[in-house]
């Protein structure tokens, strides 16, 4: 009796201090979430703070913008005075189109010319297939401010300077190798033996691809281009030495950016942010495939 | 997989050619610019003649006297060239002081026009009157629109001509230039030369004949904008690098600790990656302007009186700290989506293993979680690291590109300001020369590195 009682008075005393080293890990597992949650918030708002500068300024009025000291809700008033102020003026609309044309040109010549290469990067082992993965890599790596100068050199030799078309041409040799991994990667993703199914149930291989490979990897090519867009969208350097009378957005807001007036600026910063953000959250799912790849 | 066959080669081809044309082909020539002079010397002729065997160059700026002049054909698509100085003959026939026909060339300087078809084509003409008196009153009349060759006739002054057609001449000069002590001596055409005003002397306006050359380099270096765009590039790299990763690796382990709300958090972290580096810098100068929000908050809390300025000429040091901040905010992302797909690489036992063992965050971040990042982190830091190199709308929004500069500002200012593309391509040759020695610097060091720990 004695014994078992003490045998038993132990193994409750054991269980006490395995529910008391429990419990310590749980509390201390509970404060670091709770601590990755505040660190988490706090890069959060690092993040969307200046947005929300900015997206205040660019919605309320210029007499808003230019006052000092700025309320603790800049918001208001609310008004798209200073929106209208910035698209009325001069080369904007011009530049919006441009700009448009240019991404949309990019993105389909991009995505054209890459899905082929993307597709034979994840399905076929050939002779050369590193070589050509790794020169798309440097290519990728490559500074955009280098390659600039050159092509817009060799564009006034041949004629086609201060044309879109040509800064179309620009964006796609500097977003095509990333589209090329991306869809390397979204391919990749999708087991070849789907294709093989298909094609023993007595597909050819281009109906394989149509019906069963397709509609799986539109949605991942869908938001390459996305990026595409984006990429070209942003860019400011390539235009701004390619076109002199055919400025894109980033290049006119650039080259005025010294001579206006800090409502234009600020509704052009948020003007150009604003499909960023959309796009961003668009394609959010997919941004591992388009940067994790390059380190496999 | 399928077996090896034609069809990768045909797939990559497109991008492959793509990128042959508008990107391995404008760089070769491009680049070359910073090293090829194409005007560095001009080629002189032993006759005034394109075929004529050249007698010898001379280089670009020479200074010059005139020998003699004369006029040549000339390709109709050169002449909308600029700066070259044409003489026009007129094939004529008239009758001379013995009743004879004389059919041949005249420059246009010896005919005064006196009728012109409709369309501006002169028909008719006489031979104008020769004035000084020891000259020969007659103009002499040649077998082709040349001063070398034959005079078939000559006819008195004020003889009623017809205009029979017209030819349209380049002048080339016969002229002697001192290089290295040697006289060279020979023809070119006008379009290299600036004639100055008695007609007697000149200059090698430019050159026809190519040469490798450093100037353009040196041009580049000798710039008083190159060493000041150089440190700053480089410390700006040296100063958002590191707490870029520092960021980067914590906003990873928060994504990767896999808390609710984790989809939110990856979006807002991601959300720079999509913006681009003009609104960024925009975004941050509206932080920093006088009246801006910074301003704000310190007065709100106290700590000024009145708006400080910041971004000023004289105010150097904060342009740094404001530039600093936004491509912190910028560029921090993709390090982070890199560090993230790397992270999720890692076995998820590797990383419980160490936990059950009691591995404190730290250690676990020191010894399990770094050295397995590291071909991810490699990767990241060789892609920041070129793209720190190019950075420029940022600077531009927020110091304006004049108090602080960068290299990618001066390969602009040279190429779009300066008119010199030379020196534009030398700028961004050192760029690209910077990228590579720093990747191969990082890849050596990780080599080492790893070889150091076997």
């Amino acid at each position: 009796m004695n014994t078992t009682g003490k045998s038993n008075s132990t193994t409750v005393q054991a269980s006490k201090e395995v529910q008391e080293i429990h419990r310590r890990m749980l509390r201390r597992q509970r404060f670091n979430r709770v601590m990755t949650y505040i660190v988490g918030i706090l890069i959060a708002l690092w993040i969307l703070v200046p947005i929300f500068f900015i997206a205040s300024m660019a919605l309320t009025t210029p007499a808003t913008v230019r006052a000092y000291p700025k309320g603790i809700l800049p918001f208001i008033p609310f008004s798209l005075d200073t929106m209208n102020f910035f698209l009325s003026s001069e080369g904007i609309v011009p530049g919006i189109i441009n700009s448009v044309i240019v991404a949309v040109i990019t993105l389909l010549l991009s995505t054209l010319i890459a899905a082929p290469a993307g597709y034979a990067i994840s399905r076929y082992i050939f002779r050369g297939r590193d070589v050509f993965r790794l020169s798309i890599l440097a290519v990728r790596a490559f500074p955009i401010v280098v390659l600039a100068i050159p092509l817009a050199v060799v564009f006034i030799q041949l004629g086609i300077f201060d044309s879109i078309y040509s800064l179309a041409l620009m964006h796609t040799a500097l977003t095509l190798p990333t589209t090329i991994l991306v869809i390397g990667s979204v391919f990749a993703s999708i087991p070849y033996e789907l294709e093989e199914a298909a094609m023993i149930f007595g597909c050819t291989p281009v109906q394989a691809f149509r019906y069963v490979v397709l509609p799986l990897v539109l949605p991942g090519i869908a938001a390459s281009a996305i990026f595409t867009f984006v990429m070209s969208w942003n860019e400011v350097f390539a235009a701004i030495i390619l076109t002199i009378q055919n400025r894109t957005l980033p290049a006119q807001v650039l080259n005025t950016l010294s001579q206006s007036s800090e409502p234009y600026q600020f509704a052009g910063g948020f003007f150009m942010l604003v499909p960023s953000l959309i796009f961003i959250f668009l394609i959010r799912r997919y941004l591992f495939n388009m940067w994790g790849q390059i380190t496999k | 997989m399928k077996k090896r066959n034609w069809a990768p080669y045909l797939l990559i081809l497109p991008s492959l050619v793509y990128l042959t044309l508008f990107f391995a082909w404008p760089m070769v020539r491009g680049l070359t610019l910073a090293v090829w002079d194409e005007d560095a010397s001009l080629s002189l002729h032993a006759e005034a003649q394109q075929d004529s065997p050249v007698a010898g160059r001379l280089p670009q700026g020479t200074q010059i006297e005139i020998l003699d002049q004369q006029g040549n054909f000339v390709p109709p698509e050169d002449l909308e060239e600029g700066n070259l100085l044409t003489e026009v003959w007129f094939q004529i026939s008239g009758e001379d002081a013995d009743g004879q026909t004389v059919e041949g060339w005249a420059p246009e300087s010896r005919i005064r026009v006196r009728e012109e078809a409709e369309d501006g084509t002169p028909v008719v003409g006489s031979v104008r009157t020769k004035l000084g008196s020891g000259a020969d009153p007659q103009t002499s009349i040649y077998a082709e629109p040349n001063e070398n060759s034959e005079v078939v006739g000559k006819l008195e002054a004020r003889t009623r001509i017809e205009i029979l057609d017209l030819a349209t001449l380049e002048v080339w000069y016969l002229i002697s230039g001192e290089e290295d002590g040697q006289t060279v001596e020979g023809w070119a055409q006008s379009r290299y030369i600036q004639v100055f005003g008695d007609e007697t002397r000149g200059r090698i306006d430019r050159g026809n004949t190519g040469q490798l050359t450093t100037g353009f380099i040196e041009k580049m270096v000798n710039d008083r904008f190159f060493m000041p765009a150089l440190r700053t590039t480089l410390l700006l790299m040296v100063i958002i690098i590191p707490i870029q990763f520092v960021l980067a690796i914590t906003m990873a382990l928060v994504i990767q600790a896999g808390l609710k709300g984790n989809t939110i958090f990856l979006y807002i972290f991601a959300i720079p990656l999509g913006v681009s580096d003009l609104a960024v810098g925009i975004l941050w100068f509206s932080i920093f302007t006088h009246h801006g929000f910074l301003n704000t908050i310190l007065q709100g809390l106290g700590f000024i009186d009145s708006p400080v300025t910041y971004l000023s000429a004289d105010t150097r040091h904060w342009i740094l700290v404001a530039v600093w901040l936004a491509e912190v905010w910028r560029a921090t992302s993709i390090v982070m989506v890199i560090v993230v797909s790397g992270l999720q690489a890692i076995s998820q036992e590797v990383l419980e293993a160490a936990e059950v063992f009691g591995a404190t965050l730290w250690q676990r971040i020191r010894h399990v979680i770094l050295p397995l990042l590291r071909p991810s982190l490699q990767v990241a830091l060789i892609l920041r690291t070129i793209l720190a190199i190019q950075v420029f709308a940022v600077v531009i929004a927020l110091g304006g590109g004049d108090v602080v500069t960068v290299l990618a500002n001066e390969t602009y200012r040279q190429y779009s300001d300066f008119r010199n593309p030379n020196v534009a391509a030398a700028y961004a040759g050192f760029i690209l020369l910077l990228s590579m020695i720093s990747a191969v610097i990082y890849l050596r060091t990780i080599r080492t590195q790893e070889e150091a720990a076997e």
